[in-house]
């Protein structure tokens, strides 16, 4: 640990404080407010990834040269904090005591990052030099960084941050910079005051001009998501995807370069539910963190496609100190689509294994650990050889018969283990794609997938287990069974065991049986749902 | 490369004695020739030190030994007696057991001089005479051999050849599946125990073997009960494959593929071998283009094939083309709606991708699908990343 003395460069302070001449030099000719007898309390919060801790900012003044000195776990951040405070207070016409102020941000075992604290630090100085009554801060919890002019701008997390505040006391008044306070305000009842400088925040807080109103939240908004009906042909990805986006199933593509895997894979959130106003929340919440400011709040699912190349950490979220969340957790609640998965090394896709089936991601570091949310659908997309035109009925396939045996083996990974549907694309073919459009839009999907969610939802609550699983996808194994009459049970296995697929295929040929099932809007699970489930199989388990 | 009929003791020390002895006294109690026990005796100790401890104690008994081959006159073929829960479960199964000189052994391998001293098949005795080929090739098969492989098998078995080979997955099975239920007929010699479950998923109930059983084939094993498919005791099986066989083709396999044990074991025995030229850039055609070069015979079809199989069976058997009429699931018939039936045997023997059918198919995907799991449970259809194609050559292709 680096000895904060060293960085001030004030190496004599021990030797001040140590001084014998009590009330000597340094504090005589101060200003007489300045004595150490009133203890300041801002309040202020410490994010850890989407968690939120209330945490006090405390000044006090006391004897030593002139210095802002911040204690209790601080990070660089808001070490900085006190040069840009000092600047910020006196270009805004305050006068900073002439001693030592020292800050403590309790509880002082917390690790404290960002620039956020700088506005509560700013006003605990500001109270403690009896600038500001106490009572003007009581309750009051505060967020920003501080401009060098004492302007106020906003930091990443706000809407964490505002979440956190109003947990710890609902009657919290939550100061924010103005150009963030409508973000805050999408915390329902939290009474925020946006303000643009810390002179500005003083002058509201000691009621000398009018506070400000809470801002409204920004309204919901739904996204422009391409619409299915531009898409010609595919008939086979198109129900593929239905399916998918009615049992929440993962989906694998595989076809030729050019043959719409993408373009189908992005109109996949047009046909999910649009977000509940918590869902829509949460992940407001994860783009303000990562963003910096989540400026709208969207209804539609989000659309995430990392590059192949993508490291690891960038996927599932990392890096030093509190880990960031990655694209997994920035597709939560929507479709996280992995394009070429069969470039992209092992190592990567199997960190996506635990995460997708947890629905959540728990990031690990030496002092901190962070849980993001990682509910997503996947979708991923390979080509079916190297050279990308094996089986294709255009192009002849370049490879040879071990190079494709290789890539193709590469699928039998853990990972794609956990994806229900398999979809062999083709490309369109041109009287196809020259014909007049015949897609069905987007809408009409829309409706069929939402009418099949609300049947399975309105099944599974009688089971705890499944009601909080929600999707079909995450239904455990023996509730699905349950659902399923004997008779069709054993022809799905003969099936299974025919084609020579494991046990574990088996319950997951059902679960897309009953979402197809759900989708026919029958209860029943009938012996053309189970067939027609088994075709949405590659053989990826090393059959003859 | 050893070729000796004993493979080398693993002498792991472990006394599979109390385990295995009833199967074992059962055949005892029925006699046999005291060469041949000894054979046996022999056989058994290599693999397991304590059993054969056990047996010469058996063995050692001359006076019983005189009576039992006495007995063994009026048993020709040994059926595993009654005993243990093994051998119980062995009849069940039809398991017989056929020591050398006893009518149940095939001919071939006596002639050949490669018969074991015991060997335990399934299915009808007589499954060894006639004309026979034995198509072989790796397990990590391409869609190219495998195609192959079922050619040749099928039109093969059509004129009334039998199908010899080794039950593994990949080229193996292709053959045996594509010979069901012709004329010709086919026959698994395991390289393993019957009762152990290798390859699964062709063990399995509804499994290869059971098609074959089914079909009248024939499953033989030279494995003790128990056997594990060891490496060598599936290289010295294939000797069985070669001898059992008048030519041998190569479908594809790799530098080490024991598909050249066989095609070996072929030359050795006088057998005709015949290799197929594969993609010259992939490693897994190795073995066949080394046969190639070392001078087996060019196979480019089942012409080439038929040819040398009908000049070197050796009883000069008229071979008929009888037709695979015992055939349930039909030849013309995949089960399959009209126009999807009509679309794969137009396309046949390239696969039709499922995209491609399904975007035909007009109405919905979900009928289709369904339909084409439906034929690939029934056997009549294949689907691998490639497609769907016809199990069998369509008789108007």
């Amino acid at each position: 640990m680096v000895m904060t003395d060293g960085r001030t460069g004030r190496r004599l302070d021990p030797d001040r404080v140590a001084s014998p001449a009590p009330g000597a030099d340094d504090g005589g000719e101060g200003d007489p407010s300045a004595s150490p007898d009133v203890l300041a309390r801002v309040g202020a919060i410490a994010l850890t990834g989407l968690d939120g801790a209330a945490v006090g900012a405390e000044a006090a003044v006391g004897g030593g040269l002139p210095q802002i000195k911040i204690v209790g776990l601080p990070d660089a951040t808001v070490r900085e904090a006190a040069d840009r405070i000092r600047l910020a207070c006196q270009r805004s016409g305050f006068d900073l005591p002439d001693t030592k102020v020292v800050v403590n941000l309790a509880p002082a075992g917390l690790r404290k990052e960002g620039s956020g604290f700088d506005l509560p630090v700013a006003l605990a100085v500001l109270v403690a030099s009896r600038q500001l009554a106490p009572a003007a801060v009581r309750g009051v919890v505060a967020r920003g960084e501080l401009g060098l002019d004492g302007r106020l701008r906003g930091t990443p997390g706000t809407l964490p941050a505002a979440t956190a505040a109003q947990r710890h006391d609902p009657d919290t008044v939550f100061v924010v910079a103005e150009e963030v306070a409508d973000e805050a305000a999408l915390v329902t009842g939290l009474e925020v005051v946006g303000v643009s400088s810390v002179r500005h925040a003083v002058e509201v807080l000691a009621g000398r001009v009018p506070r400000p109103p809470t801002p409204r939240p920004p309204d919901p908004v739904r996204r422009v998501v391409p619409d299915l009906a531009d898409v010609r042909g595919q008939s086979l990805a198109r129900r593929g995807l239905e399916i998918a986006a009615a049992g929440g199933h993962h989906v694998l593509m595989m076809g030729p370069p050019g043959c719409g895997k993408s373009m189908l894979a992005r109109r996949l959130p047009g046909i999910l539910p649009e977000l509940t106003p918590a869902e829509a929340l949460e992940v407001a919440a994860i783009a303000s963190i990562v963003g910096g400011r989540a400026d709208d709040l969207s209804v539609t699912p989000p659309f995430r496609d990392p590059h192949h190349a993508t490291s690891t950490a960038g996927l599932i979220g990392g890096g030093t100190g509190v880990a960031r969340p990655g694209e997994l957790s920035r597709a939560h609640c929507g479709v996280l689509f992995l394009d070429e998965v069969l470039e992209t090394p092992r190592s990567t896709l199997d960190a996506l294994r635990e995460p997708l089936e947890q629905g959540r991601i728990v990031l690990v570091r030496s002092r901190s650990r962070v849980t993001y949310p990682a509910r997503v659908q996947l979708v991923a997309a390979a080509n079916p050889c190297p050279c990308g035109h094996a089986g294709s009925t255009t192009r002849p396939c370049r490879c040879r018969p071990d190079q494709v045996q290789r890539y193709r083996s590469r699928l039998s990974g853990p990972l794609l283990d956990r994806i229900d549907l398999h979809l062999e694309l083709q490309p369109v073919t041109e009287d196809v794609l020259v014909g007049p459009s015949d897609g069905e839009p987007t809408a009409t999907v829309a409706a069929r997938v939402a009418a099949a969610r609300h049947r399975a939802a309105e099944r599974w609550p009688s089971d705890p287990a499944a009601a909080e699983a929600r999707l079909t996808r995450d239904v455990p194994a023996r509730v699905v069974r349950a659902t399923v009459s004997r008779v069709t049970q054993a022809r799905l296995a003969r099936a299974v065991e025919s084609l020579g697929w494991s046990a574990r295929t088996f319950d997951r040929c059902l679960r897309v049986a009953r979402t197809i099932a759900d989708l026919d809007e029958v209860d029943r699970v009938v012996d053309e749902h189970v067939d027609e489930a088994v075709a949405y199989r590659l053989d990826t388990e090393g059959r003859a | 490369m050893s070729r000796g009929s004993g493979p080398p003791g693993r002498g792991d020390g472990e006394d599979h004695a109390t385990n295995d002895r009833d199967p074992w006294e059962a055949v005892a109690a029925l006699g046999t020739d005291p060469a041949m026990l000894a054979a046996v005796v022999r056989r058994a100790a290599v693999d397991r030190p304590g059993l054969a401890a056990h047996w010469r104690r058996l063995v050692a008994d001359e006076v019983a030994m005189a009576v039992a081959v006495r007995e063994l006159a009026a048993a020709p073929v040994l059926e595993v007696g009654p005993g243990d829960g093994q051998a119980r479960t062995w009849r069940r199964e039809g398991v017989v057991v056929a020591l050398a000189g006893d009518p149940g052994m095939p001919d071939r391998l006596v002639r050949h001089g490669v018969a074991p001293p015991w060997l335990a098949l399934r299915g009808p005795i007589e499954a060894s005479v006639g004309p026979a080929v034995a198509i072989v090739g790796a397990r990590r098969a391409t869609g190219y051999g495998t195609g192959v492989a079922a050619w040749l098998a099928e039109e093969a078995a059509q004129a009334g050849v039998r199908v010899v080979s080794g039950g593994a997955v990949g080229i193996d099975a292709a053959a045996h599946t594509a010979a069901l239920g012709r004329a010709g007929g086919t026959t698994v010699v395991l390289g393993c125990g019957h009762d152990v479950a290798y390859p699964r998923p062709h063990a399995r109930e509804g499994g290869l073997f059971a098609r074959v059983l089914d079909a009248g084939g024939a499953v033989l094993s030279e494995g003790l009960p128990g056997d594990p498919p060891r490496a060598h005791r599936v290289r010295a099986r294939n000797r069985l494959v070669a001898a059992l066989a008048d030519a041998i083709v190569v479908v594809e396999g790799g530098a080490r593929s024991g598909s050249l044990v066989t095609a070996g074991w072929g030359a050795d025995l006088g057998i005709p071998v015949l290799a197929v030229p594969g993609d010259v850039r992939a490693p897994g055609s190795a073995a066949s283009h080394q046969l190639l070069r070392e001078g087996a015979a060019v196979c480019t079809g089942p012409p080439d094939l038929l040819a040398v199989v009908l000049e070197a069976a050796q009883d000069g058997r008229d071979l008929d083309h009888r037709g695979g009429v015992d055939d349930p699931a039909g030849l013309g018939t995949s089960g399959l709606p009209g126009w999807l039936h009509d679309r794969l045997v137009a396309a046949w023997p390239r696969p039709v991708p499922v995209a491609r059918l399904v975007e035909e198919g007009g109405s919905g995907s979900g009928p289709v699908l369904a339909a084409l799991t439906r034929a690939q449970v029934a056997g009549t259809v294949t689907r691998d990343v490639d497609g769907v194609r016809l199990c069998r050559r369509p008789p108007d292709a």
